[in-house]
């Protein structure tokens, strides 16, 4: 027997970049915790880092590649399943043209690089990712606002932090983990928190804004409101960095507080409270999520959380909102050659006229993939690569992903299990956990850190997704290197450092400045921040902000209120799952066995709901099954749902993905998308609830 | 020697749960045993541990001296003299008494004696996210939650307590 060895490392079960120590014997990992040094999280780890060795090793876990065949799945070889994926992509080129290529991801195990590496280069435009309404989304808004996007700058202690839909601390952070966050709200920044549900941080809050799902950008309209009324704007800021302040003013005028109360439910006065401390208590930052992403709202609410910080001066000032400067390494676009896909190419980008914005950051919505498949409009897409993505249980309108999934010609699918949706794949192909990568780890984040993810051990046959991408690659004839590695020398070769010696270095960080736009400007059109936007007035679209209510709603469609009195809101999210993930690892299960669906008491009493009950909740559209929980610190309108459900228990290939999933009830139609980008609304409908009874 | 204990400051417990995994992963434990466990009530979050009491009713209880206090005041339980009658579990005014079906012998919370031992932390305390898992010296824990208490707003984060 060896000794324990101890791997540095970063982990990745969600987007928190956190550090661990892996020990390692006799070739398995056979502990994890968190590594004190880290610059992210200090030595602590969540519940789904911790876990990580019951999902390397668990024993439904697929371990080499599949193909399926006449009696259901087979065990192949690499190069088998390679030469199958790239025999059929030829095949497609040949007869459709690669835009007839769909290359798809999840929220990504840090590979968007050699995705987006091998889709460009495969010549496909198509490119479907969670980033219609998740992160990139937020990213695409504030770049064509003021360049870039800005981030809570924890570390400089801001003295006001408005937490806007978001959760840091349970779930899938972007930047820092919660506990950068938590740092700082320690050290006495007086928190405003922005939420429908009276969550930990509501109750930790200084001010707690109850507002109605999905009204986010009307109620930042009222923080406007109140700060120009009252004149507690940056004067010199809103003078000299600035594009379209008068047509701003003239447009935040017409949500005077009392309509804001109206549309919003949060009182006038608390709102006013709330922008008063914002505005004065200085540096302050907002830290907003993808609630305020996921409605036809998305690119306005992100634009009017940007006015804000941009017109109270806390943008790029130490402690407020600030554009990190990432280390010197390779860009994902750089890598990512995104300048080598042909214009022809672009123009064919399923939904690229109509979603601009999206086409802009170079991805589709799904509802234009799931069209061409089912309709064959405006052509057909004829074969997919997935990877680390289960849109049947986490994309709107999941019944109609599952048809489209179901119906494609041919699909590949890249993922540790077999998934709901791998289940509805020709071949699948086994990745490696984060414990089984080599990887400049965070380079597409904003926080100004790259780390250095580095291989613990090797499970079964598993490669880690940017060697499939590399071999798939090379297999198509396209430019890639020997190993991953080599590709890890090339994205640091600007930093002087090869993989080798950054691996001892364990990560490298930019040199942090503030103030960037008095020397460069914005990065923007205009070199200003653009509240009105030039770049959507070109495209045809309102250059100005506005909110638009949500198109199920009680205010929208009062003739639904009869059938279904409830606002939903859909997609809570919990700390021990990261989206449709983990529901396999026994300890995370155990903690939350079920899904939940959480109802105020007074609600659940009309319906004889009680406490655990099942419940089935209905939308115009399907229903799912979930369990309750009792919960006074929502409106007694609204209902609260968890989302990702599906069992892996159940073994039949469905595993369950219809029965307690939350996307069934959603809506994908073009109508309740945001205009520009494409963001479906996986948040907000209206509802029914009803207990299951005895079955 | 110092007595040493393990506190919560439950007002800061955000309900995340990396001390139940952080615990079982470190005690080899399956599903079941929950040395420690948080039980949600949104907002609040209720961690449910051993308090390494200092009369023990667990160690009152057990019929056949299986459980007992070390000179550090941490509370253990000896597996091989178990017999699995769950008295200490009736006993154990927190709930904190926890039951392996596995091996049928009781188990419960040993204050990562090992990690001790290497000058560690507490599993369930390192990787705790708020920092409010707490041990250490028994006196001075009291008397930092009673300080983190009376402060109004925003007591400070405080990861120097190591007592030891």
């Amino acid at each position: 027997m060896e000794e324990v060895k101890k791997i540095l490392t970063v982990c990745r079960s969600c987007h928190g970049g956190c550090g661990v120590i892996a020990h390692v014997k006799d070739g398995k990992v056979i502990k994890v915790e968190g590594d004190s040094e880290s610059p992210i999280s200090h030595g602590t780890l969540c519940s789904k880092g911790l876990a990580i060795t019951q999902l390397a090793y668990h024993p439904d876990r697929i371990l080499y590649p599949m193909k399926k065949g006449d009696n259901g799945w087979e065990r192949i070889t690499w190069d088998e399943a390679l030469d199958t994926v790239i025999g059929k992509f030829k095949e497609v080129i040949k007869e459709h043209g690669p835009e007839s290529i769909v290359i798809g991801q999840g929220t990504g195990r840090d590979y968007e690089s050699h995705l987006y590496r091998f889709a460009n280069l495969l010549g496909t435009p198509n490119v479907l990712t969670a980033g219609h309404m998740c992160y990139v989304s937020r990213v695409a808004a504030t770049l064509i606002t003021c360049g870039n996007l800005p981030i809570c700058d924890y570390k400089a202690e801001p003295k006001c932090i408005v937490m806007w839909a978001c959760n840091p601390q349970w779930t899938n952070p972007d930047e820092y983990k919660g506990e950068g966050f938590w740092r700082a709200y320690k050290k006495g920044s007086k928190l405003i928190v922005i939420d429908p549900r009276k969550g930990f941080l509501a109750k930790k809050a200084y001010l707690w804004l109850q507002l109605r799902p999905g009204t986010d950008a009307a109620l930042a309209f009222g923080f406007l409101h109140v700060i120009i009324d009252e004149g507690l704007y940056d004067e010199e800021f809103v003078k000299n960095y600035i594009h379209g302040w008068e047509e701003f003013k003239e447009r935040v005028k017409e949500y005077p507080l009392e309509r804001v109360e109206e549309i919003t439910w949060v009182k006038k006065e608390l709102i006013r409270k709330a922008a008063r401390i914002y505005a004065t208590v200085k540096p302050a930052c907002i830290n907003w999520g993808v609630p305020t992403e996921q409605t036809l709202n998305c690119t306005d609410c992100t634009r009017l959380l940007t006015g804000l910080m941009a017109v109270t001066g806390n943008l790029d000032v130490a402690g407020g909102n600030v554009f990190f400067v990432p280390p010197p390494v390779r860009t994902v676009s750089q890598f990512s050659r995104h300048k080598d896909l042909s214009p022809e190419q672009r123009k064919k980008r399923l939904g690229g006229e109509q979603y601009k914005l999206a086409s802009r950051v170079a991805l589709i919505t799904p509802k234009v993939a799931w069209d061409a498949i089912l309709t064959g409009k405006p052509y057909p897409l004829k074969a997919g690569l997935l990877c680390g993505t289960n849109p049947v249980i986490t994309r709107a309108n999941a019944r109609e992903a599952y048809e489209a999934l179901k119906k494609i010609d041919f699909l590949a699918v890249i993922d540790f299990f077999l998934t709901p949706t791998a289940e509805l794949a020709d071949i699948f192909l086994p990745a490696g956990t984060w414990l089984e990568q080599n990887h400049v780890a965070d380079n597409w984040k904003r926080h100004g850190y790259a780390l250095a993810r580095q291989k613990a051990v090797e499970i079964g046959e598993c490669w880690q997704d940017h060697k499939i991408f590399q071999e798939l690659g090379k297999k198509m004839g396209q430019e890639w290197w020997d190993t991953v590695e080599d590709a890890l020398d090339y994205l640091l070769e600007p930093t002087g450092l090869t993989w080798e010696q950054f691996k001892e270095k364990g990560y490298l960080k930019g040199e942090q400045a503030y103030y960037k736009y008095k020397e460069k400007g914005f990065s923007t059109p205009t070199g200003k921040v653009e509240l009105y936007s030039t770049v959507l007035e070109k495209w045809g679209h309102d250059p100005l902000p506005k909110y638009t209510e949500i198109p199920e709603s009680p205010v929208s469609r009062p003739d639904l209120l009869e059938d279904y009195p409830y606002i939903l809101n859909a997609g809570l999210r919990t700390p021990t799952f990261f989206h449709s993930a983990n529901r396999m690892i026994p300890w995370l299960r155990e903690i939350r066995p079920d899904p939940i669906v959480e109802i105020h008491p007074e609600t659940a009493k009309k319906h004889g709901i009680e406490e655990g009950d099942w419940v089935y909740i209905t939308s115009p559209r399907g229903r799912a099954k979930e369990r309750a929980k009792l919960n006074d610190g929502i409106d007694p309108q609204v209902i609260v749902a968890e989302h990702g459900w599906w069992f892996p228990e159940v073994k039949d290939p469905g595993h369950g993905w219809d029965t307690a999933n939350i996307n069934i009830l959603t809506d994908n139609s073009h109508e309740s998308m945001d205009p520009v980008m494409g963001a479906t609304n996986l948040r907000v409908l209206l509802c029914n609830i009803s207990p299951c009874g005895v079955e | 020697m110092k007595k040493v204990s393990l506190i919560f400051f439950k007002n800061d417990c955000m309900g995340c749960h990396a001390c139940e995994v952080a615990c079982k992963q470190e005690h080899g434990l399956g599903v079941g045993p929950r040395l420690v466990r948080v039980i949600e009530r949104a907002p609040d979050f209720i961690p449910i541990y051993c308090h390494h009491c200092a009369k023990a009713p667990c160690k009152e209880a057990c019929p056949v001296d299986a459980i007992s206090r070390d000179e550090r005041g941490i509370v253990l339980i000896n597996n091989e003299l178990c017999i699995g009658c769950k008295e200490c579990m009736e006993a154990c005014p927190f709930g904190a008494m926890q039951f392996d079906d596995d091996r049928e012998v009781a188990v419960k919370c040993d204050l990562c004696i090992e990690r001790l031992e290497n000058n560690e932390q507490p599993a369930c305390s390192k990787a705790c996210a708020t920092g409010c898992i707490f041990w250490g010296d028994t006196k001075q824990l009291s008397e930092k939650i009673v300080a983190a208490k009376s402060k109004s707003v925003n007591p400070k984060l405080d990861r120097e307590i190591t007592g030891i």
